[in-house]
């Protein structure tokens, strides 16, 4: 990433400013460089860690780098190691001074000591400067064949730091098919598993490409190779074994004999002292097993001590993420666990996004046999001194009364939360009263009675209040002062801030008439004109609605507003099972410990393999976190229509909103970016058969609701020689490797009016007008005054792209243009369109 | 796959930063990081996975230094924190404990031994063993350098003779004069007791610390009297497995130095050691405290270092408290301390006295959760004892010692 790291902190007085200094050890360097004496090496290393501890600052010490790469001639291994750790760390801004020092870094890969030979051969390989990877492939052949294991595990990663630098070379060297021929014969697992680790990057990302790359990739799962890495896991590093089951857990054995044979291999791999393998066995276990119902269950009973060890025994941040993986487990299959249930017992100084974990667990595992264990312990909770942790167990009682059959003891319990006389333990309980008794009617005497002496002053939380003003409405009939409390919550209509309560506290005005008329009608009518002034459109209508149908017929009112309920049997899961089954199938990842599928938090590019183009990495977050929404809600919906209810996919949605939606400090700008952004892609990439009808839909709406959003589908620009397509659609990935395919076609530079700077007051003006041509952009990023655009667009009738890199500086006037096109003949064509265009903005 | 490490003092300050594959990760993330840190409070700086807006983050906090890891693509989320937590250990075990100057004094040594953990983002070798060989902790430095000048460096010149041989968290060629190998149990006890007083849970977790020194490659073998007290147990990556599946005995090759041979958790354990009982009765703006402590099993040894603190609810204005036995301090936070130590023969230890509430509140709501700790020297609670412990091939000049010792853990009492 760009900025370097100084120019964002200050350095404090304490440390070195900066230029004297540097220059100063600049001399001293030019100084040693030459010596011989006796005793130059422990200077030389004094001098060295002084610039390494500038550069860990983040001093830039890049100018030594001359200096450096002259004292470098040593036979001192750690004065060697200094120099390597420098040089591979400005070699990527210094190409060419990186030159320098291939020469010694290759004559190291001959020395003779094997440490060296492999040290030297991993600064080569890290030195990531495309255009000495000339020098690598030699000395990279060598130390995949040398004699010494350490040599041939570092030649081994080196590989694939050359495929990352330039695959063609890699590929080319044949050095895939060398590493398929060591990770089968190399007496070092540690050898054996780099292999493994490499040929399954580099082979995935071929994979999209070249039949045979995925035709090896496949292979890496089949049988033999997996068995014969499952016959030497007990001699690979516990990391390795990682990697190893990581790689049997998608394997699909042939038949159950062989399910059987692996998992009694891998048995004794549950009781390793690394929670990480523990983990990546377990995965295997589950996937092996998923479609043997009855073996699934044994796997799970087998499971389970293992991981409540691993919970008990390691640091907080273990036992964090091994608890989020038990929570998906427990939420699979609550019954296995309901006799563990007291290690979901809180601890009290456990980090509460701890407790709040148990605390879903507790609620999961409760039973019949176990209930009254389980409400005692939580009313405990209710009482501890962490005020969201008290909320959360008086809901989790709650969520246990709604779950089961016998519920006596529990509402006992939570009417005695009503007299703690505590006002958040209060408005929890009220919540919890109020949806039992939509499910158990028959409590409500017992309810009612000590709701009753529940003062509305004390509640303040809209919830809460809500709640109770519905039950006041609802058993008016047995609540003596009911017209009278509600009355005076009329009366204080206007100091009532939120919409739901009011909302709620006409419909129980209502209620409250059609039962007790004579007491209730001036509180109606005060409640209804308050209503019908109010500012509030929702309750502004229901107001009216109700004024209306009761002018019209009061029985109707009655039949509409008040009818006779059935009583809620099952109330809605807020995670469809759907969501939970892809958590599942994600085992052993990151998804668990955010309980999220992976699409809902990674692009796709990320979720397979390793792989992304510089320039797109570099851009903004806002934006790509735009992208990543809209893909993953389009997943969803295409997942799921069939399933889901509108609500729940709306539900849905707004979390993978909350989700990705952060405020990053350094992108003041780039979040405003993100909320019009998202509407505009997400017009711009939908379903391509459908696009034009969706997008014309759309805008239909926004001129109904009147906000002038951008004419997208505005005729084409006024140019006879080149049509752009207005409904242009891209997906990003396959912009990212366009741009990394193609050759810049042309490069220029193009002034910007003072009009147009004027308009330029927020990036995503100018991306509408673009769109406005029919240039659609993918990306943006960048602070003022310099931004940075990437446009696409696209040939009219046929499927032929051009893709545009805009630097914009707003303080100069000036942008930089990078055009690259499918069809290299029109780019000039398409370049005119495209500065004419530019020229355009701030001129409407 | 982890892109980039960095170690950040307690005040945000990046110590280190180490790169791991070609995409470099710019240090601004830290600034994120550590903004979002003080932003969220307490709660999120231990939060251990974070996502940032171009990142996952790992973190990992020991002794205040932050240890931060990112990643871009999907991964064990495990393996990460495990290595973090392996990187923290080593660390702390090259350079003698961790804090800010320790590391910024040897950050070639950190920079070194990071280089070999872990290449390219995956995990290599974490065994302290091993890495001792290739890089030799400082305090050995100095001590060499001081005897031969210039000439010496902090890298040995051999590769680790282990890195070939299957046994690879011990060298081949160990000498000792004197052959010694200590066998220590050492086991915590959690327990929770209800406002009831009634023992809600109560389980050991327990370890087998070895420290050994042998010479050559001793096989040894170590049984219990009676294992089928164990209900879980892992062990280290030394231990074959077949003999304890069908005997229960472990079966192992020690690496060198200190280790932990293996964690066992002992289940529904039905009494504790000792008791206390806490009353609290509020009335009128007033409340009253009452603790007991006693011996309720006599494990046989003394119980020793007993302590029992709790948390003052933030309602209180201030509290009057005494004790008939040892010291009660109030500290700034509002925690209440009571250290007890032994527990005396003659009188049973009780601390009492009042807490004045804050003036609207008449009574107490959140009660104190006491958490009580004790040390008993010479045995395991659980009842685990240790066999015998044979070599295979015995040296002439052996000793072997075995040692027990029991913890309160998370013993909490609530009321």
């Amino acid at each position: 990433m760009a900025p370097p790291a100084q120019s964002q902190r200050s350095p404090s007085p304490s440390q070195p400013s900066g230029k004297s200094e540097v220059s100063d050890l600049k001399l001293q360097l030019r100084q040693l460089a030459g010596s011989r004496a006796p005793g130059v090496d422990d200077s030389k290393r004094e001098l060295f860690k002084k610039v390494i501890s500038h550069m860990t600052i983040g001093i830039d010490v890049s100018s030594l780098f001359g200096e450096m790469v002259m004292c470098s001639a040593t036979s001192d291994i750690v004065l060697k190691k200094m120099c390597y750790l420098y040089v591979g760390n400005y070699a990527k801004v210094n190409p060419d001074l990186a030159l320098l020092t291939i020469n010694f870094l290759q004559r190291d890969c001959r020395d003779e000591d094997p440490m060296i030979r492999g040290l030297a051969l991993r600064s080569l390989c890290s030195l990531r400067v495309a255009n000495l990877v000339e020098y690598l492939v030699g000395p990279l052949g060598s130390g995949l064949k040398d004699n010494n294991s350490y040599v041939r595990t570092v030649a081994v990663i080196g590989v694939l730091k050359l495929y990352h630098i330039s695959a063609s070379t890699c590929i080319d060297a044949d050095f895939p098919s060398i590493l398929k021929h060591l990770m089968l014969n190399d007496s070092d697992t540690q050898v054996v598993a780099n292999c493994l680790s490499a040929l399954q990057e580099i082979w995935s990302a071929e994979a999209s490409t070249s039949e045979e790359a995925l035709r090896e990739r496949e292979a890496l799962l089949s049988k033999p190779i997996i068995y014969y890495l499952l016959n030497r896991i007990k001699e690979f590093s516990e990391w390795a074994q990682c990697l190893v089951l990581e790689l049997v857990a998608k394997y699909l054995p042939s038949d159950t004999n062989e399910i059987f044979d692996i998992m009694n291999l891998l048995e004794d791999r549950l009781q390793h002292a690394n929670g990480a393998v523990v983990l990546a066995t377990i995965k295997v276990f589950m996937q092996l097993t998923l479609s043997m119902t009855d073996v699934h269950q044994q796997v799970y009973e087998r499971i389970k001590a293992p991981l409540l060890t691993l919970v008990s025994s390691g640091s907080p941040e273990q036992s964090y993420a091994v608890l989020s993986h038990l929570h998906i487990l427990v939420m699979r299959a609550p019954y296995i666990f309901s006799s563990d249930y007291k290690h979901f017992y809180c601890q009290y100084n456990e980090p509460s996004y701890v407790k709040r974990l148990k605390l879903e667990m507790l609620t999961a595992v409760a039973n019949e046999s176990n209930t009254y264990e389980i409400v005692t312990e939580l009313c405990e909770y209710a009482a501890n001194v962490d005020i969201p942790i008290a909320r959360e167990s008086i809901r989790a009682v709650g969520k246990i009364a709604l779950q089961q059959y016998d519920v006596n003891a529990i509402v006992d319990r939570l009417l005695q939360f009503l007299e703690m006389e505590k006002d958040y333990v209060t408005a929890e309980a009220l919540v919890l009263v109020k949806d039992l008794l939509r499910k158990y009617p028959q409590w409500s005497q017992d309810c009612i009675a000590v709701v009753g002496n529940i003062s509305s002053k004390n509640v303040q939380e809209p919830k809460a209040k809500a709640a109770l003003i519905w039950m006041l409405g609802e058993y008016s009939q047995d609540m003596q002062d009911a017209p009278y409390i509600l009355e005076s919550l009329v009366e204080n209509w206007d100091e009532e801030h939120s919409g739901e309560v009011r909302l709620h506290l006409l419909t129980a005005v209502m209620k409250c008439f059609f039962k007790r008329p004579p007491e209730t009608q001036n509180a109606l009518g005060a409640a209804l004109a308050a209503g019908i002034a109010d500012f509030h459109q929702d309750v502004h209508d229901r107001a009216l609605f109700y004024y209306r149908i009761l002018q019209y017929n009061v029985s109707v009112a009655e039949r509409v507003v008040n009818p006779p309920k059935q009583a809620v049997s099952v109330f809605a899961d807020t995670q469809s099972s759907e969501i939970k089954d892809r958590i599942f199938d994600e085992f052993n990842t990151l998804s668990v410990v955010y309980q999220k599928p992976s699409y809902m938090f990674t692009d796709k590019e990320h979720r397979g393999p390793f792989e992304f183009s510089d320039e797109l990495g570099n851009l903004s977050i806002g934006v790509e976190a735009a992208d990543n929404v809209v893909s993953a809600q389009r997943v969803e919906a295409n997942d799921k229509d069939l399933l889901l209810t509108t609500s729940e996919k709306e539900e849905t949605r707004s979390s993978s909103h909350n989700g990705s939606a952060y405020t990053a400090p350094y992108d003041g700008p780039a979040t405003s970016v993100y909320a019009s952004q998202t509407q505009l892609i997400e017009t711009a990439i939908s379903n391509p058969a459908s696009a034009g009808q969706a997008q014309q839909a759309s805008l239909a709406i926004d001129d109904l609701l009147g906000l002038g959003l951008p004419a997208a589908p505005s005729p084409p620009p006024p140019s006879p020689q080149l049509k752009l397509n207005s409904k242009a659609v891209l997906e990003p990935s396959t912009f990212q490797q366009k741009w990394r395919q193609l050759p810049v076609a042309l490069s220029q530079e193009h002034s910007i009016s003072p009009q147009g700077i004027a308009a330029f007051t927020a990036p995503q003006a100018l991306l509408r007008h673009m769109q406005s041509h029919s240039i659609h952009c993918i990306a943006s990023g960048g602070q003022s005054p310099n931004f940075k655009f990437f446009f696409f667009a696209q040939k009219a009738e046929e499927s032929l792209n051009y893709l545009v890199e805009c630097i914009i500086n707003t303080s100069s006037g000036k942008a930089q243009i990078k055009i690259k096109a499918d069809d290299q003949s029109t780019s000039q064509a398409f370049s005119t369109l495209f500065q004419s265009a530019l020229s355009k903005f701030g001129s409407q | 796959m982890l892109q980039c490490i960095f170690l950040l003092s307690d005040s945000g300050e990046v110590m280190l930063e180490k790169q791991l594959t070609g995409h470099r990760v710019d240090r601004s993330i830290c600034d994120w990081f550590w903004d979002h840190a003080i932003s969220q409070g307490d709660s999120f700086k231990s939060q251990p996975v974070i996502a940032s807006p171009t990142h996952y983050l790992f973190q990992v906090v020991r002794e205040g230094i932050t240890f931060l890891a990112c990643t871009q693509v999907e991964m064990p989320p495990l393996m990460a924190i495990e290595f973090l937590c392996r990187v923290a250990d080593v660390l702390s075990d090259y350079l003698g404990g961790l804090n800010e100057d320790v590391i910024k004094d040897n950050f070639v040594i950190v920079y070194e031994l990071l280089d070999e953990m872990i290449d390219n983002g995956f995990p290599l070798t974490t065994e302290p063993n091993i890495l001792r060989e290739m890089i030799a902790p400082p305090n050995i430095v100095s001590k060499v350098l001081s005897v031969v000048t210039g000439t010496s460096s902090n890298v040995s010149d051999t590769l680790p003779g282990a890195t070939g041989s299957c046994v690879p968290w011990r060298a081949a060629d160990t000498k000792y004069a004197n052959n010694e190998v200590y066998v220590d149990l050492v086991e915590q006890m959690d327990a929770v007791i209800n406002r009831d007083g009634v023992l809600v849970k109560c389980e050991i977790y327990g370890e087998v610390q070895v420290n050994s020194h042998l010479s050559g490659l001793p096989d040894l073998t170590l049984s219990f009297a009676n294992p089928s007290l164990l209900d879980d147990v892992r062990f280290h990556p030394c231990v074959r497995f077949r003999p304890w599946e069908s005997n229960q005995i472990l079966s192992f090759v020690p690496p060198d130095g200190e280790f932990k041979l293996m964690s066992y958790r002992v289940k529904k354990l039905k009494s504790t050691p000792i008791y206390v009982k806490p009353q609290l009765t509020s009335d009128a703006g007033t409340c009253r405290v009452n603790v007991l402590v006693g011996i309720r099993n006599d494990p046989g040894k003394t119980i020793d270092s007993i302590t029992v603190q709790f948390q003052l609810p933030p309602c209180i204005l201030s509290a009057d408290l005494t004790s008939n036995h040892g010291t009660v301090n109030i500290l700034s936070n509002k925690i209440c301390s009571w250290s007890i130590g032994r527990i005396p023969k003659d009188k049973a230890p009780s601390l009492s006295g009042t807490l004045v509430l804050e003036t609207e509140s008449e009574r107490l709501h959140v009660f104190p959760t006491f958490r009580v700790g004790f040390r008993i020297m010479g045995v395991a609670l659980s009842g685990l004892q240790i066999d015998k412990l044979d070599l295979r091939t015995v040296p002439n000049r052996l000793y072997k010692g075995f040692r027990a010792l029991t913890r309160a853990g998370e013993f909490e009492v609530r009321s």
